[in-house]
């Protein structure tokens, strides 16, 4: 049975239709066993048969595609265009992050990102990597705000990568970073914040984590 | 399972209608005025269906006798929306200027022109205002049962506020933790009674009524709740693991900037639902009454959207 429900699947090959203009690659990685991997699966088959320029392909966590990605935890999804921009997805985007995962597409397809001028800027000026964890239930309505800025910022700047961590999939790794309520994002391993802030904040924060 | 699409559209500068929040209220006025064939722009800063949107399951609104999700009820109101031609902006207003025959909605990416405004922003959660609430949020306090339940399986919680919102999502969140410890500042449950009876259906809840609460304590985390008991001053701590708060509504009319007057941050209207400012009216959560629920707000929806439209064609 089909997960998306008709009206979507045609508003969504409307948007595509507008915005993808490059190739977009979409990586799923997987593993035997895996709880949510046909789950998350079938999501990213459903998506990517909307529109001609949605290459899905898929792969096994032990391979050459994912030790180049990076990518150890599954399920676990990569949505790349003419190169890695850092964009990531673990666990199932579904209920509110499925607007995440379909503007990540749009975003890669379109080759641009509607960031202010100010962002651009001094994301640009960041030399030193990034690595923005968003942790997210698919039951919260505040955590996609958060997951699309850091995607948005790994879109333009090459050492920042954003990886979006839906917690109920990795009961563990939330644990460890000491996740109770979402979002929380967490810069680097070290600085962590809660709750979902507006562009400029959001900013202040990664530049706080860099030490810039 | 579901999968939810923020949808966008094409946006003009100008419109007949601006209307600030997509909850029930604001939804309801829309349509009506998207009705009266005027065009109209709603703006919203989360997602479409407000704050009826992050409540599991809502029970008491007509038409749904299994009672339907907050986000389905959301979504179709939404979609009844978008049939009509109503045009929505996801972004946050910051700033307004109401005065005068135009007014202008500023958000964060622009600004809008309109004949006429509607102030539909609802309410947040209030903090409690005590201490280690702040410095717990994320760390064992929070504010949202959709959001956060998964993260509390097999541990004790306790909710703190015995309405109609903290008893619909404590019945939710049984069904992730091992016990409930309700706190509730009245000597009685407020809620309505369908509801206290199938929250105590469970065994595994605790009532402390008459309770004020003091403090939330723990050294990293949230380790209990210190609370008094009101008419006998005893004061005890109650250990959980986490603490959800659903202890009162603050209107969200900062970004009025003092622009309005406001009664305890409430926008004041009259019977249809005009605020003292032409051409400005306000429907919902957001408004100064009595009863705070998705049945009123689209009541006051339909009645503003009526005043709008009639506003609109200079009657
Ligand atoms: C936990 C909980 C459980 C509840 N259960 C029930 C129930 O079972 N039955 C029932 O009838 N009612 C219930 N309610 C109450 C019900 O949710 C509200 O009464 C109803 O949603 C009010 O509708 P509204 O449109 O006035 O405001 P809201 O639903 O709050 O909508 C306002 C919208 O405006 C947006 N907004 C705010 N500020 C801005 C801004 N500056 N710019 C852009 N957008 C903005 C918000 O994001 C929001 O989407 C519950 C409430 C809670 C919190």
């Amino acid at each position: 049975m089909a997960l998306l429900r008709d009206e979507d699947r045609e508003y969504l090959k409307k948007e595509f239709e507008k915005k993808i203009r490059n190739p977009v690659k979409v990586l799923f990685f997987e593993k035997e066993g895996c709880e949510n991997c046909d789950l998350v699966k079938q999501i990213l088959t459903e998506v990517s048969e909307l529109h001609p320029e949605i290459h899905l392909s898929i792969h096994d966590v032990e391979s050459d595609e994912a030790k180049t990605h990076g990518i150890e935890l599954t399920p676990a999804v990569v949505i790349e265009g003419e190169k890695d921009y850092g964009i990531r997805f673990y666990g199932v985007p579904a209920g509110y992050e499925f607007n995440s995962l379909i503007e990540g597409i749009m975003d890669v397809g379109a080759g641009e990102v509607e960031l202010s001028e100010e962002t651009r800027k001094k994301l640009g000026e960041l030399d030193k990597p990034v690595v923005i964890k968003v942790f997210v239930t698919t039951g919260c309505p505040y955590c996609p705000g958060a997951v699309r800025l850091a995607h948005m910022f790994a879109f333009v700047n090459d050492r920042i990568k954003g990886e979006m961590i839906e917690a109920n999939s990795f009961p563990e790794l939330a644990n460890r970073y000491g996740v109770y309520a979402v979002p929380k994002v967490i810069i680097n391993e070290e600085h962590s914040f809660e709750g979902s802030l507006p562009e400029s904040e959001f900013l202040k924060e990664v530049i706080k984590a860099v030490g810039g | 399972m579901e999968f939810f699409i923020k949808k966008e559209n094409e946006k003009k500068r100008e419109y007949d209608a601006l209307v600030i929040g997509a909850g029930p209220a604001g939804l309801t006025a829309a349509i009506y005025i998207a009705r009266g064939r005027f065009s109209v722009l709603v703006f919203e800063k989360v997602i479409p269906g407000g704050l009826a949107a992050t409540t599991h399951l809502i029970e008491n609104y007509p038409g749904f006798p299994e009672g339907v999700e907050g986000e389905e009820l959301g979504r179709l109101m939404e979609k009844q929306a978008r049939n009509l031609g109503v045009e929505f902006a996801m972004e946050e207003v910051v700033d307004v200027e109401l005065e005068g025959e135009k007014k202008r909605v500023k958000t964060r990416d622009g600004e809008y022109e309109g004949k006429a405004v509607v102030i539909a922003t609802g309410s947040s959660h209030k903090k409690l205002g005590v201490p280690g609430e702040d410095k717990f949020t994320g760390k064992g306090v929070s504010y949202c049962a959709t959001c956060d339940a998964p993260f509390y399986k097999d541990k004790k919680i306790a909710v703190v506020g015995c309405g109609n919102s903290g008893m619909q999502e404590g019945l939710y969140l049984l069904r992730f933790v091992r016990s409930i410890d309700f706190i509730e500042y009245f000597p009685y449950i407020p809620a309505d009674r369908i509801l206290q009876e199938r929250v105590k259906k469970h065994e595994n809840v605790k009532f402390h009524l008459n309770h004020q609460v003091l403090e939330i304590v723990g050294d990293e985390r949230v380790e209990g709740v210190r609370v008094k008991k009101r008419d006998t001053g005893e004061e005890k701590v109650i250990e959980v693991d986490g603490v959800f708060i659903f202890a009162g509504l603050s209107p969200n009319t900062a970004f009025l900037n003092g622009k309005m007057e406001l009664e305890d941050g409430y926008v004041v209207t009259d019977e249809f639902m005009r605020t003292s400012i032409p051409g400005v009216f306000a429907c919902g959560d957001v408004r100064k009454k009595v009863l705070r629920q998705v049945a009123t707000a689209v009541g006051d929806g339909a009645v503003c959207g009526a005043s709008v439209v009639e506003y609109l064609e200079g009657r």
